[in-house]
């Protein structure tokens, strides 16, 4: 008998579930930061907004990435329900921390992914991931930046106008 | 055309000459491509059989369209239950077949 499957699909049909998983997962990221950036702009933190305006639209290139990957492969990308996105903050550092909270939480999934792969052997899928990887770590170290921020500095009134202006920084230049 | 998997009420096959599935349902057999063979899928997996006993489902009828709503399906609860059972056996074929021909 054929293998009609691989004639159709390089992916792996499990791999290809946590794919569209991964896709819901980042979707909700970007509306979670975009939720971020309001509150933000709401409380005169115009870097800080700016920040979570672009890591909004980070998190949709790396969904669309995803997207792509798996209709170019033969699969089928579902696009994603995003539902209960939080609006609701203490401050900015609680900001942050759920931000970092978030990284981490893609990252284990990105991880979760590649250990599916290996274990079915779909290579492609690994090496396609492998940016993902890369980019999570990144990810991670720029909010723990942020946090860093807020041991260093103080976050009563003009404490934390200058922390703000300090987001911006906290980008890694190298991968700029 | 042969047999990939059969459940209690469902059976499918794969075509090689036409690079096809079908899939025999009670009362017809329907053609489909890789692609509407995984969109079935997807609508099988969606299916909340729990709503069947929980009373968010009272009917317990799960409507399927496929093939680009070419063919419309009514299912019952145990007919539901046995398709899922259906596809996860008819995929694990797939898997089976693919680990074969990859192994000669
Ligand atoms: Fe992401
Ligand atoms: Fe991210």
């Amino acid at each position: 008998m054929k293998d009609l499957v691989r004639q159709k699909l390089s992916i792996h049909v499990d791999v290809m579930d946590l794919l569209n998983k991964q896709i819901e997962q980042e979707a909700h990221s970007s509306s979670a930061y975009l939720a971020m950036a309001s509150w933000c702009d709401h409380n005169a933190l115009s870097y800080s907004a700016d920040f979570f305006y672009e890591q909004a639209a980070e998190e949709r290139e790396h969904m669309m990435k995803i997207f792509r990957y798996i209709n170019d492969n033969g699969g089928t990308a579902y696009s994603p329900e995003v539902g209960g996105v939080n609006h609701d903050f203490k401050s900015l550092e609680e900001i942050f921390e759920n931000a970092l909270d978030q990284e981490i939480a893609i990252t284990k999934s990105i991880h979760n992914l590649v250990g599916k792969c290996r274990k079915v052997n779909d290579y492609t899928t690994e090496y396609f991931l492998q940016w993902f990887i890369a980019e999570q770590m990144e990810e991670e170290q720029t909010m723990r930046r942020a946090l860093e921020l807020f041991d260093l500095m103080g976050t009563e009134g003009l404490g934390l106008k200058l922390l703000d202006e300090r987001i911006p920084k906290i980008r890694n230049k190298n991968t700029e | 055309m042969k047999v990939l998997h059969q459940s209690q009420f469902f059976i499918s096959y794969q075509c090689d000459k036409q690079r096809c599935f079908f899939i025999k349902f009670p009362h017809k057999t329907i053609q489909l491509g890789f692609c509407q063979l995984l969109a079935f899928r997807q609508q099988v997996k969606e299916i909340d059989l729990e709503a069947h006993f929980n009373g968010q489902n009272p009917h317990g009828m799960e409507m399927l369209m496929l093939c680009n709503r070419e063919h419309f399906f009514i299912f019952n609860t145990l007919e539901s239950i046995d398709l899922k059972e259906f596809i996860t056996g008819t995929f694990a074929m797939l898997e089976l077949n693919s680990l074969l021909t990859t192994s000669v």
